[in-house]
């Protein structure tokens, strides 16, 4: 759920997807879901000329699992933040283990 | 599922559009900024729907039909379907007509622009089915035979093929 | 499982293998991806699945220029940076704090 809501708080940022299969898709993020399917409005092509499937394609919807980077803007990401979600998530996710296993 | 709408406001009333409140990371209680039915993948699915899509697949075929159907899994029902297949400086479409396609094969869909319909940028020019596919296909080939060879010097260095066969474009 | 450590401890040793990835947050550390990649950058975020948000990143990409294709087949590198980048978890191959 951490990176879900992550995600969340970067709606209507501008983000670069790079796909598992090396294209980069640079678009406005508009949408996001619990299996981070990403999808992206007023999207432009980086090499644009090896990828000419996309030239007419205004908005898209991409797998979350053919993703393999999100690049982000840097003043759009509290850090320290994160950091503390990630922490209280990891001792939730522990506590929850704990709990299965006693 | 189906009852749902991106309009319907979700409890609270969603903030105006353009103003980004306060983050809140995985925090109880958490804060809805927007409606949390945006942020499923039917939301997503559904404004696509009846609309005419680019629909890439993980082995790099590329198809265009209307979007008829589709479930949370992703999986796709595709009507007056054509695959396009594009090779050096040329592109050739063959009708397929309707497909299911699972969800999981799919890498990545677009809504086509009407105003740049079947737009094909230049140089590329359409060209004979049978010369396009032969095409492609020695260049499949070639890619695999490069990506095997690759693979292989790679693997000095502790990597190993992510593709696992799976075709680049 | 009965703990002899109180609740605290749980957040402050490394009871399983993710407990070495929280002791590096806000740290360099270096990840080995598939798809002959690997980075360097300060960790901010990660998950169970090995999703991360690394700041600062260098990232070093292992290519091969091909004989066929006019290259000398000599494996070289290429880097790139990133100012802030979210990596997919089933990418991961290791996370390794950097001293």
């Amino acid at each position: 759920m951490l990176f879900f809501s992550f995600f969340k708080t970067l709606v209507n940022h501008e983000v670069t997807v790079e796909l598992k299969n090396d294209i980069s898709v640079r678009g406005t993020l508009k949408s996001v879901d619990q299996y981070l399917n990403i999808k992206l409005d007023d999207i432009s092509v980086v090499e644009e000329m090896k990828y000419p499937h996309l030239s007419s394609v205004k908005n898209v919807f991409i797998r979350g699992s053919v993703v393999r980077y999100v690049h982000l803007p840097a003043n759009a990401v509290d850090t320290p933040l994160l950091e503390d979600a990630t922490r209280r998530e990891a001792s939730q996710a522990a506590s929850k283990a704990k709990q299965s296993s006693s | 599922m189906e009852n749902l709408n991106l309009h319907d406001a979700g409890p609270p009333g969603p903030p105006p559009p353009g103003q980004h409140p306060p983050q809140n990371l995985g925090m109880p209680p958490p804060v809805p900024q927007l409606p949390p039915q945006m942020f499923t993948t039917a939301a997503q699915l559904l404004d696509l729907t009846d609309k005419k899509l680019m629909v890439a697949l993980r082995d790099g075929r590329k198809l265009i039909g209307v979007l008829r159907s589709w479930d949370q899994f992703g999986n796709l029902v595709l009507q007056d379907t054509i695959e396009r297949l594009f090779v050096q400086n040329l592109y050739a479409d063959i009708e397929r007509g309707l497909f299911l396609v699972r969800g999981e094969n799919v890498s990545l869909l677009g809504e086509i622009d009407l105003d740049k319909d079947d737009y094909v940028p230049p140089p590329f020019q359409q060209a004979d089915v049978e010369k396009v596919f032969a095409l492609r296909k020695a260049e499949n080939a070639m890619n695999k035979k490069l990506d095997k060879s690759k693979q292989k010097k790679l693997a000095a260095f502790g990597f190993e093929g992510e593709h696992h066969g799976e075709a680049i474009l | 499982m009965a703990s002899p450590e109180g609740p605290g401890a749980v957040t402050s040793s490394v009871n399983e293998p993710l407990d070495l990835v929280r002791l590096s947050l806000n740290e360099v550390v270096f990840v080995k991806l598939r798809g002959d990649r690997e980075l360097k950058g300060r960790l901010h975020a990660y998950d169970s699945h090995c999703n991360l948000v690394l700041g600062e990143v260098e990232e070093t990409i292992y290519m091969v220029d091909e004989e066929e294709e006019g290259g000398n087949g000599e494996v070289r590198t290429m880097k790139k940076q990133s100012e802030m980048l979210f990596v997919r978890g089933d990418s991961v191959v290791l996370i390794s704090p950097q001293a």
